[in-house]
């Protein structure tokens, strides 16, 4: 019986469907199910079908989004049903947001949605962020990574401005950081301070996995 | 093993470059040319065919010089529309409105091998080739003689033909046969494949391309050759390809004046002989290069570049439109593409019916296996800029835009997912490798072409057909080689 529930839970994420991610999760709860066990078995294989069936080349980015959508709708209802000190699995904490004056979103939630199917746990803090919500976000979700993007040559300054405050808080060598978005170019990132830059989503996940020194 | 069905350029939108009056003007000026100045056909028996019906024949310079009132009456037996007969009844191709049938580029002399790299003499195994690559592309919609079979020598048309139907089920035009016995022989083995005359004469599953030379003469194994063909109601194209500035006036409509005239002469012959033989219409100007008379087939002005398909119309006749005949050397250069790149577009909205021909380079000289593909890629782009678009509320997709919000993204959305995938159409440029790059066309088509060359292999003729095609061959060999 519970098997059959975390199969479903699985299916819900590969075929992209958060209003079902969402009931099963309740019911399972109803069922007495262990939360992390439903995580464990159900969404974790489920995201990871999924971003196994985008790098063969068989799932397109809505796919990829709906289904991390779906995982997302499920550990929504999971995750406050945890108990004691059970935390699920996770590669690595990231906090990621777009930089202060820039309003362009997708790029950063794109690298969120892959690092979250390849087993991140992604906070994502939304455009238009200043460094200092950036610092309390690392602070508070305890990060290993920091994402900053900035679509602008105007705005990937301050990009240089958030590594200062991380020094000024005492987190850059807690942290990592990864720059991205249209101008930005490695060498900036080399220039600024940055641990790390990818030029596509696809490639930020190798540059993360390498962050976290795990395997990609 | 599927091979995708024939996808034509279709349209219903017409561009006109000629008004009525200047159509007017240069069909008058074809007119003048036939009746005062005449066209040289050298062979006696096309002089006795025009003296029969009542034109000016001299029989010393061999021109004709024919009446108005003979050319309007003949002109008016040329059938507008026809069917091209393919080996696979599923191509045969129906000459109609609003639909441009394209074919390989043709007649080359060189092939940069596809294994070695190296650049020779093409031969009749390199016509199986391109005939087998023609077979398996969708932008093509019949076949003509990519290279030429060197090895054949002599009978070397007969051969192609022999070479084109074992690697390629689709109609066949032949842009080399000359002369009354390489055409009656052609005709031979085409009534064989066919099984009567009575089908050959219906679906013709091979057609001519015959070349007049500029100015105003004929030449006498050309239009031999195509009087064979016209007995058995096989059509003909007639291609004129003056030269501005050397084989013809150096002004466009000049040019045109001259290159009609010769097709529209060998037309009436064509149809004296014949009442009803289907022709093609066909005018490849090109320029002289004023310093160094190099033959110019792309300067920047060639305005109006698709007006012979408006005469042809004019004359009530189908027109095969000359496209993709670059001169770039290279198969993928900035050159290759850009000289090319309106070429279908263009054609497609002027209405020509049959088309050529991509995949050469070196103006109509070289081969290059991989430009199939890359030229195929510009085919369907024009294509696909021809396809009507869809607006309906799903197409217009409100109800998603304000589920998304201002600000939001797209991806999530279940309709995306649903139109995401076919929204955009993958070509030679956008195709990934294994990181997510966009990988360098050529590789990508010179992978095509391989796979292609690897994996399809097209019916053959039934085997007791094949056998008769044999035999007429080799007494072809042994009668002309001898």
């Amino acid at each position: 019986m519970s098997e059959e529930l975390y199969k479903k839970l699985m299916a819900t994420v590969v075929d992209g469907e958060p209003e079902d991610a969402e009931a099963i999760a309740k019911e399972a709860l109803e069922k007495n199910l262990d939360p992390l066990t439903c995580i464990n078995k159900g969404l974790m294989p489920g995201i990871q079908k999924v971003g196994e069936l985008f790098s063969t080349g068989e799932y397109y980015l809505p796919e990829l989004i709906i289904g991390a959508d779906a995982m997302q709708a499920a550990l929504e209802i999971l995750e406050p049903a945890l108990v004691g000190g059970q935390k699920r699995e996770i590669v690595g904490m990231v906090v990621m947001g777009t930089v202060e004056g820039d309003l362009h979103e997708i790029g950063k939630t794109l690298v969120g949605t892959m690092l979250t199917a390849n087993g991140f746990k992604v906070v994502d803090i939304g455009a238009d962020q200043s460094a200092e919500a950036f610092v309390n976000a690392i602070k508070e979700h305890e990060a290993d990574i920091v994402g900053a993007s900035a679509l602008l040559t105007t705005t990937m300054l301050k990009q240089k401005k958030l590594i200062e405050a991380l020094e000024s808080a005492g987190l850059k060598d807690k942290v990592k950081v990864m720059v991205g978005g249209a101008p930005v170019t490695e060498r900036y990132a080399q220039e600024i301070g940055a641990d790390g830059y990818a030029e596509d989503a696809i490639s930020a996940v190798d540059i993360a996995f390498r962050l976290m020194d795990a395997p990609a | 093993m599927e091979r995708p069905p024939i996808e034509p350029l279709r349209t219903s939108r017409k561009l006109s470059f000629l008004d009525d009056q200047q159509l007017k003007d240069l069909q008058e000026a074809t007119l003048q040319i036939m009746e005062n100045t005449g066209v040289q056909f050298p062979s006696d028996k096309a002089l006795d065919i025009f003296a029969e019906h009542g034109a000016i024949v001299d029989r010393v310079s061999q021109i004709v010089k024919i009446p108005r009132d003979l050319v309007i009456r003949a002109m008016g037996k040329v059938p507008r529309y026809f069917t091209l007969g393919a080996r696979n009844p599923e191509f045969d191709l129906i000459l109609q409105d609003g639909v441009s049938y394209f074919t390989n580029d043709g007649c080359g002399h060189n092939v940069v091998d596809f294994k070695t790299g190296e650049k020779r003499a093409s031969t009749k195994k390199d016509v199986g080739m391109a005939a087998r690559i023609n077979d398996y592309l969708s932008s093509m919609a019949f076949s003509w003689t990519m290279v030429s079979a060197q090895d054949c020598g002599l009978t070397s048309p007969l051969h192609e033909i022999d070479v084109t139907w074992r690697n390629n089920t689709k109609h066949y035009q032949s842009v080399t046969m000359m002369g009354e016995k390489i055409c009656r022989y052609g005709v031979e083995m085409a009534t064989v494949l066919r099984g009567s005359e009575e089908e050959l004469r219906s679906r013709p599953p091979l057609s001519l391309i015959v070349c007049t030379i500029a100015p105003l003469v004929q030449d006498k194994e050309a239009i031999e050759g195509a009087l064979v063909l016209g007995e058995k109601g096989i059509p003909i194209v007639i291609m004129s390809m003056p030269t501005m500035g050397t084989t013809a006036p150096a002004t466009y409509a000049g040019a045109l004046a001259v290159g009609d005239a010769e097709v529209i002469s060998a037309t009436v012959l064509m149809q004296l002989a014949n009442p009803g033989t289907p022709v093609f219409h066909s005018i490849f100007h090109a320029w002289a290069d004023p310093r160094t008379a190099a033959y110019v087939g792309y300067p920047l002005d060639s305005r109006a570049r698709y007006a012979p398909v408006e005469i042809a119309h004019h004359w009530g006749m189908p027109s095969l439109g000359g496209a993709f005949g670059t001169e770039a050397s290279e198969p993928d250069s900035w050159r290759a593409a850009a000289e090319i790149a309106t070429d279908p577009l263009m054609v497609a909205l002027a209405g020509a019916e049959i088309v050529t021909g991509i995949g050469l380079r070196d103006t109509y000289t070289t081969l290059y296996p991989e430009s199939f593909i890359l030229d195929d890629d510009i085919y369907h782009s024009a294509r696909f800029s021809l396809l009507d678009m869809d607006v309906n509320p799903e197409t217009l997709a409100v109800d998603v835009i304000a589920a998304v919000k201002p600000g939001g993204h797209f991806l999530s959305q279940k309709h995306t997912r649903k139109n995401m995938r076919t929204s955009m159409v993958r070509g030679v440029s956008h195709q990934l490798d294994k990181m997510g790059k966009y990988r360098n066309p050529s590789e990508y088509a010179r992978e095509r072409i391989q796979w292609i060359l690897d994996n399809h292999h097209p019916e053959p003729p039934p085997e007791d057909v094949q056998k008769e095609i044999n035999t007429i061959l080799k007494i072809a060999d042994k009668e002309l080689k001898s």
